[in-house]
């Protein structure tokens, strides 16, 4: 007699779960599509950026007649953008006409107490373009004043001198830059994409489940197996699922990652041009800091892979629960309303424990075993959580898994062969006192 | 040797009573037919017997053993409702199924792809469920049921959804496995192949077996004393006679019995001859069907 035993048969099951979800077009699609969409939502503000810097590549001629190389000065800036010029107004014209140069203008002799010039543009080209030879050509002509006004060139490189602010954040192996908000914008994704995957992890096990009943699959594999092992295998089978996609994101946006930044430096200004005398705007600051991709540090990777894991075990089980009492999807919505609640609810406190993570909210709210897959992994990007709340979570989760397991195992196994009525919660209580 | 022994087995649903007191013995290398009418509690024994309920009293052995978990890998189940995943080829099924009762992969897909050729269904291996008939669905499944070779095969309606041809090569797998060695359970409600394949039966009728024993001694406590007349012509005459109790009724063919229990044969016959053109008469022993019908509706009209 073939005496195979308990375990062999689950991991035939959980093999099976595994292959054939890993085999679906939904999921090689979803796993590749994923990273391609966080690239997105990286490269577009930086292409946006890029686009509205390429003003710069607009060619603007510059004919100085002050004898002061006001003209000079501006080149030295922004050699792609201004060139000196000696040709007479009508040949300027024809090259603004012919589109070899996007605007021209004079520099007169009486520059330094002039108050306006005029730029000789085709019109358009946004107000960036305008905005930036006004900043450039103001600072040479500020300098020229107080040169003439016979200020100490020392004075006026004072006067010149901007002020950045840079934040560090002091830890024990020292001082290190401070992305504090990088970190917080880290969580807030973290914590949706647990929210995203304990539903659509815990709906397909859900799914999984109902198909089993509602094809009548279910008594053939009952008569092979203990209902127990059945729902485990399941739900431990999917669950490889998600951590394969996770896995694969993980590495995939890494390597994006790593990738996007030296890219995209490749195609932006250097550092020196843009921090050479002149001041950056907020734009620019914010643009040039995206290029710092913060180190993201292996924990933060394995508490979102415990995160997803434990919320997705805690949840699934509940999910297959629901899916065993009814014998059609659309019978499932009423009694999944006790499961999604303490999903959702978390993403509403998500703001206020990013802004204030270490208050005594964020910790007792992230202490519950519900609310932890989404909040504690916020906290874990936004800060340092201590790790005794670490540590209590991770037991008050496994706890909690047990737990549901039970409960689920003992709905499951009554749930699977009734057929018929659609159960209300009072049904389900029954079935629970029934399973012995 | 009995491969199946079943002790007063019982079970509820809460309030409701589905087997109330049910015992039988299957021999090895026997077909047994488990009858009765819907809701009679024979889906319940079948399930206690594969192990998917656990009885609230009584015992079943299998091979001698208390049956277990691990007797559910020598017990091929096809349920009367068949289920299989739409979207899984036809051999992912098979070796699934098959190693869900503890095969290696391996041998269940060599047996698989045996099994399909003699089925005359060996194209189908890589097709998937949903792109199957029903009645191609139907083989598919009936195929799992015996994958694995198992020692005691129970099958519920097995031949639903198959046409005539097919339930004929069914039949004579059945037989086949049977000359095996193997054990069969046959539920079904269709008697004539129930007296066509069963060597024992027994009736449930509200959870309570209500008549056990061979075909051959079910019948003979019976009697011989049902009359089978085909003729041509006006059937007027048979009203001539008040003591007829009709089991079926067409035109040009009657089934009856006498109802007060004494034999008018010579009577009858004479008339009949006189009245019609006879082709056949015959003096049969009640059909399994006319028993069933009997002892159901007499239990109803006791209680």
């Amino acid at each position: 007699m073939n005496r195979k035993t308990s375990t062999a048969k689950i991991w035939t099951i959980i093999s099976h779960e595994y292959i054939t979800k890993v085999k679906s077009k939904g999921f090689i699609i979803s796993t590749i599509l994923g990273p391609l969409i966080l690239l997105a939502l990286i490269a577009i503000p930086i292409v946006v950026t890029m686009l509205s810097m390429g003003e710069s590549e607009k060619k603007i001629a510059i004919v100085d007649i002050s004898g002061k190389d006001i003209g000079k000065k501006l080149v030295s800036i922004d050699t792609a953008k201004y060139i000196l010029s000696n040709s007479s107004l009508s040949e300027l014209r024809q090259q603004l006409l012919n589109r070899e140069i996007d605007g021209y203008f004079f520099i007169p002799e009486d520059i330094t107490t002039r108050s306006k010039i005029t730029i000789y543009t085709r019109g358009g080209g946004g107000i960036a373009f305008i905005a930036k030879v006004e900043k450039n050509l103001s600072k040479i002509i500020r300098h020229e004043r107080f040169t003439e006004a016979g200020l100490d060139p020392k004075l006026i490189d004072i006067a010149d001198k901007g002020i950045e602010v840079q934040t560090e954040k002091l830890t024990e192996e020292g001082s290190k830059k401070d992305y504090a908000e990088v970190f917080a914008g880290v969580g807030y994704f973290l914590g949706f994409m647990i929210y995203m995957m304990m539903f659509m992890y815990g709906s397909l096990v859900m799914r999984a489940v109902i198909e089993e009943k509602a094809n009548r699959i279910i008594e053939v594999i009952a008569s092979s197996a203990k209902p127990f092992e059945i729902m485990f295998g399941k739900v431990v089978g999917i669950g490889a699922v998600g951590l394969t996609q996770v896995i694969v994101w993980v590495i995939l946006s890494l390597g994006i990652l790593s990738l996007v930044g030296p890219i995209a430096s490749m195609f932006a200004p250097s550092p020196e041009t843009l921090t050479a005398g002149m001041p950056m705007d907020g734009k620019e600051a914010a643009f040039m800091q995206n290029f710092e991709i913060p180190e993201i540090s292996i924990w933060l990777i394995l508490g979102f892979i415990f995160y997803f894991l434990s919320g997705y075990f805690i949840y699934s089980t509940l999910f297959a629960a629901v899916g065993s009492a009814v014998d059609q999807e659309a019978d499932a919505q009423q009694l999944m309303t006790p499961i999604t609640l303490p999903i959702i609810i978390p993403i509403l406190f998500i703001g206020s424990v990013i802004s204030n993570p270490d208050g005594a909210l964020a910790v007792v709210l992230s202490l519950i075993p519900f609310f932890s897959p989404i909040l504690m992994i916020v906290r874990v990007a936004a800060t340092d959580v201590p790790l005794w709340q670490i540590l209590l979570s991770v037991f008050l989760m496994v706890s909690t898994f047990l737990g549901c397991l039970w409960l689920a195992a003992k709905i499951y196994r009554t749930g699977i062969l009734m057929y018929g009525k659609k159960p209300t919660f009072k049904d389900i209580f029954k079935w629970l006192k029934l399973a012995k | 040797m009995f491969a199946l022994r079943i002790e007063g087995i019982k079970k509820s649903f809460g309030e409701y009573t589905a087997v109330k007191n049910v015992s039988f013995s299957v021999e090895k290398g026997k077909v047994y037919g488990l009858l009765g009418p819907n809701g009679a509690g024979k889906t319940t024994t079948i399930r206690m017997i594969t192990n998917i309920l656990i009885p609230d009293e009584g015992n079943i052995y299998i091979f001698d053993e208390p049956a277990g978990p691990i007797h559910q890998n020598i017990i091929g189940y096809l349920p009367e409702e068949r289920g299989l995943y739409k979207k899984l080829k036809v051999i992912e099924q098979l070796v699934y199924f098959a190693q869900l009762k503890g095969m290696n992969s391996v041998d269940a897909k060599k047996k698989a792809k045996e099994w399909l050729n003699k089925l005359d269904a060996g194209s189908w291996e890589n097709k998937k469920i949903q792109e199957l008939s029903k009645g191609m669905q139907q083989k598919v499944q009936f195929i799992s049921t015996i994958l694995h070779e198992p020692e005691i095969l129970i099958l519920d309606e097995p031949f639903s959804g198959f046409d005539p041809i097919n339930t004929e090569l069914l039949k004579k797998i059945i037989l086949d496995l049977k000359d095996m060695g193997k054990t069969i359970i046959l539920s079904t409600h269709i008697m004539e192949q129930a007296e066509q394949l069963c060597d024992d039966i027994c009736l449930i009728n509200k959870g309570s077996i209500v008549l056990q024993g061979s075909i051959r001694d079910v019948k003979s406590t019976y009697g011989r004393d049902l009359i089978i007349i085909e003729f041509d012509g006006d059937d007027s005459f048979i009203n001539d006679f008040s003591n007829l109790k009709f089991i079926n009724r067409t035109k040009n063919r009657i089934e009856f019995r006498f109802s007060d229990g004494q034999f008018f044969v010579n009577d009858f016959l004479q008339k009949a001859m006189q009245s019609v053109q006879l082709y056949k008469f015959e003096l049969s022993e009640p059909s399994l069907n006319e028993i069933f019908i009997d002892t159901v509706t007499k239990q109803e009209q006791n209680q």
